[in-house]
């Protein structure tokens, strides 16, 4: 992480010693780019502690609710969050204060960020057949949190708006200073706009499925909601976003075929809608 | 008016209905007369056969089709038209008319909360941030719902990334 101070030795060392007025000038300006570089690829690395990632995904899920606030309905949200709990303590990160929410919006969308809050639209809510596949949805959200795709989702975002030193010096800073906490929340914006890589949403069906079946789900409940999105008119402005920023629905299910095979076949005879369900979410 | 907008709302919800029963099978699959891998067979839905969808249970659509009726694997099924499905017209190239938002090109899009444009324009929300965390269930509050719907957890591994599928 330091070599600024080595780095600098060493060539202020080499620079005295040989250079004329002019090459020392430019060699001074690419040394500044060199220690530049050398603190943002370190910072770039700079692991983000968990607090750090909380603080990052409270950024995070408030831009979402700045857009789209809650369902005013408390029946549902506590619902979602018993169950959205219940399948986080089946991955591999049950510790993190998970949070849940339904956002009072027609589209089709879900959402994670960093540190445990998934967010689910009432519109996207509001096509599902029963809770399976509520729990495939948030089950595949609870699969990027616990990959921390988003935080590399940001990393990657160098040459971009925002840097791949963001996070970085959001970690340094501790999130006091506003300036770095406005930049961070542009790079957040750019990762909900453009989306996470093609490998990581797969990757997330595929944990989906099997969180949702270690709850004790039938676990053919996030393929049956990918069915849905594929049989609605992609032009449907409602899943322009969604579209924009995942892989086609047939070509997930092309993928979760291919890795599930028969293998989970044995789980489908599990729950796959509660009383608590019909009640509290088919009501609306 | 409010009749006319009641008649319209109902003709679009019957229309998405519709559009959510039809499929067509991704390969030569096996038509079962029960939703299980050891039920009697009731005969073979060729690939590319379009199907009607009658109803669905765990992984298994019960389907209607010219090649007969029955119960066969989800995973064998794709909503949507057989037309252009594969390659790179039809349906997908559909698809990638919406995907060309993420170029930068605003799609056309209505006024529904979370597009593009509004998650650009967003503030951060704290009181709502707050709001959200008072709805938040403890491990014991998602045990206790857990035992309410009757849950009961497996042990499994995550899946591999598969080339392909071992037992189809």
């Amino acid at each position: 992480m330091i070599p600024r101070a080595a780095l600098a030795g060493f060539c202020m060392g080499f620079a005295l010693g040989a250079a004329s007025a002019p090459a020392l000038a430019q060699f001074r300006f690419d040394l500044n780019r060199i220690i530049d570089t050398a603190r943002q690829i370190g910072q770039a690395s700079t692991e983000v502690d968990e607090p750090q990632e909380v603080e990052i995904g409270k950024q995070y899920a408030a831009v979402l609710l700045g857009a789209a606030p809650l369902v005013p309905d408390p029946e549902l949200q506590r619902y979602v969050n018993a169950l959205g709990r219940w399948l986080a303590q089946h991955a591999e990160r049950p510790g993190l204060a998970w949070q849940f929410g339904v956002l009072d919006s027609d589209n089709l969308n879900a959402f994670a960020t960093p540190g445990g809050f998934v967010l689910i639209t009432r519109g996207l809510l509001a096509r599902m057949r029963s809770e399976a596949e509520l729990a495939g949805v948030l089950a595949h959200e609870i699969g990027h949190v616990v990959k921390k795709h988003h935080l590399n989702a940001i990393r990657k975002g160098a040459g971009m708006q925002a840097g791949a030193n963001i996070l970085g010096e959001f970690v340094a800073q501790r999130g006091r200073n506003p300036e770095v906490t406005s930049r961070l929340v542009s790079g957040m914006k750019e990762v909900m706009l453009r989306g996470l890589d093609k490998d990581d949403e797969l990757e997330a069906d595929r944990m989906g499925v099997v969180i949702a079946a270690r709850s004790g789900y039938d676990p053919y409940g996030l393929p049956s909601v990918l069915q849905t999105l594929s049989a609605m008119n992609p032009q449907d402005s409602g899943l322009a976003l969604l579209f924009a920023t995942h892989p086609v629905p047939a070509d997930r299910l092309d993928a979760l075929d291919a890795a599930m095979g028969t293998r989970l076949e044995r789980y489908s005879a599990a729950a796959r809608s509660s009383e608590e369900f019909l009640r509290v979410v088919r009501r609306k | 008016m409010k009749g006319r907008l009641l008649v319209l709302l109902f003709a679009c919800t019957a229309g998405l209905a519709a559009a959510q029963e039809a499929g067509y099978a991704v390969r030569q699959a096996e038509l079962k007369r029960e939703p299980f891998s050891d039920a009697a067979s009731a005969g073979t839905l060729p690939e590319r056969a379009e199907v009607k969808i009658v109803s669905r249970q765990g992984g298994w659509l019960r389907i209607e089709s010219a090649s007969g009726a029955g119960w066969v694997r989800m995973l064998s099924i794709r909503t949507g038209s057989a037309e252009g499905a594969g390659g790179d017209s039809g349906i997908k190239q559909l698809f990638n008319v919406a995907r060309s938002g993420s170029s930068g090109t605003v799609v056309a899009t209505g006024v529904r909360g979370l597009d593009r444009e509004q998650i650009a324009n967003a503030q951060p929300n704290a009181a709502e941030l707050s709001r959200m965390a008072q709805f938040a269930a403890s491990q014991a509050d998602a045990e206790r719902f857990a035992s309410r719907a009757g849950l009961a957890a497996q042990a499994l591994d995550y899946l591999p990334a598969a080339q392909a599928a071992g037992d189809q």
